[in-house]
């Protein structure tokens, strides 16, 4: 009696802990996007950003993710198209440094993929966002694979005359590739 | 007019390469100024990419005239003294070597830059480098200046010389180069027909306008 008590405890316990938490090894993880200037495709990347991992495949009502960018840590391997990203048309870093996407809901769409519903804040603009999410988990080891698709000016990325499309593409798909370790406990 | 040069004239196809040229190139040296001065904004970056497309477009016509140069003659000297012939061939070097180097060190100082190119927005024309490199790319931004300088001041010799034959020695020089007609030709003055038959056609430099 007192070990079921106990199990059952310990069940509850574990459940309301929350999915397991992990920890991100930059070095190895990416946060990536690709847009389009002049009509030709252009790769770019945030380097510096945090990222909160809780996840577990087999309770998704308990995962959470929260990133926080810090966007002057653009870089699309063009001096000139960097500068100009850090003006106030674009991302604005003296005023906006920082980007913030957070999850609120996590489901299984029809095809058994994972979804995750959640609001990603650019500049002082906030709009639901989801990612098509793919979590490989071995062990302690596991990596985290979340695709968007953006549009730039729903984020006043690009404004006045830059809202011009013929130049820079309105589309800006988002790639983040985590390498992932299981927090001890 | 001959579409080939002759002894005496130039044919068509190489008035119409210089006079294309000229003008591509002139107004390239305007465009090439005035766009730095713009504001950075979407105006600026298609005014950039017209700047490259014609760029482009002087370097492919340069070499068809260089190919074109090796099938065609080329019209004998008017008589000048020997320093000026030297003059004028140092230039003539000096202006195929403007324009093939001043659009190839576009291209580089682009392809290193990761900025896209286009002609015309028609087709993607490659990079020369593989992605971005900074210490490539001031080296073919400062050789695009310089060569912008090499350009003006062999364009001033070259237009200088020509209209100091037009007007001062009032030879053919200038007139059998125009685009229209042949009449330069038919009213080249004896004198530079007999002068022409003097000089030795294999060893002496060259002046004429091409």
């Amino acid at each position: 009696m007192k070990t079921v008590l106990l199990f059952v405890l310990a069940s509850g316990f574990c459940a309301s802990a929350g999915a397991r938490d992990w920890s991100t090894d930059a070095a190895a993880s990416k946060l990536g996007f690709s847009g389009t200037y002049q009509n030709e495709k252009f790769e770019g990347q945030f380097k510096k950003f945090d990222a909160v991992i809780s996840f577990d495949a087999a309770d998704l009502s308990k995962a959470k993710f929260d990133v926080t960018v810090d966007v002057a840590s653009v870089n699309t391997a063009n001096e000139e198209r960097d500068g100009s990203l850090k003006d106030k048309e674009f991302f604005d870093f003296a005023k906006f440094p920082k980007a913030h996407f957070v999850t609120s809901a996590f489901r299984k769409a029809a095809d058994g993929s994972i979804e995750a519903d959640g609001t990603l804040t650019v500049r002082d603009k906030s709009k639901p966002v989801t990612l098509k999410v793919k979590f490989s988990e071995a062990g302690d080891k596991a990596t985290l694979d979340a695709d968007t698709k953006l549009n730039r000016l729903d984020f006043d990325v690009g404004s006045g005359d830059w809202k011009d499309t013929s130049i820079i593409g309105a589309d800006v798909l988002v790639h983040a590739h985590l390498s992932l370790t299981a927090k001890a406990g | 007019m001959p579409i080939r040069n002759t002894d005496h004239a130039w044919g068509s196809i190489n008035k119409a390469f210089h006079w294309i040229l000229a003008l591509l190139i002139i107004g390239m040296g305007f465009l090439g100024w005035y766009m730095t001065w713009l504001p950075n904004a979407p105006g600026k970056i298609k005014i950039y990419a017209l700047h490259k497309s014609i760029g482009l477009t002087i370097l492919a016509l340069v070499l068809l005239r260089i190919l074109w140069r090796q099938f065609d003659r080329r019209p004998s000297e008017l008589p000048m003294p020997h320093w000026q012939a030297v003059a004028a061939r140092g230039v003539h070097i000096a202006l195929y070597g403007v324009m093939l180097l001043m659009p190839l060190s576009g291209w580089l100082f682009n392809s290193a830059g990761n900025f896209p190119l286009q002609w015309f927005g028609l087709f993607h024309v490659p990079s020369l480098t593989d992605g971005e490199n900074p210490a490539l790319k001031a080296i073919a931004g400062i050789t695009h200046l310089i060569l912008f300088w090499v350009l003006l001041v062999a364009f001033v010799l070259h237009a200088g010389g020509a209209l100091k034959h037009h007007f001062i020695d009032r030879d053919s020089t200038l007139r059998r180069m125009l685009p229209w007609g042949t009449r330069a030709e038919k009213s080249s003055p004896p004198p530079a027909m007999t002068a022409t038959h003097s000089t030795p056609n294999s060893s002496s430099p060259t002046e004429v306008k091409s």
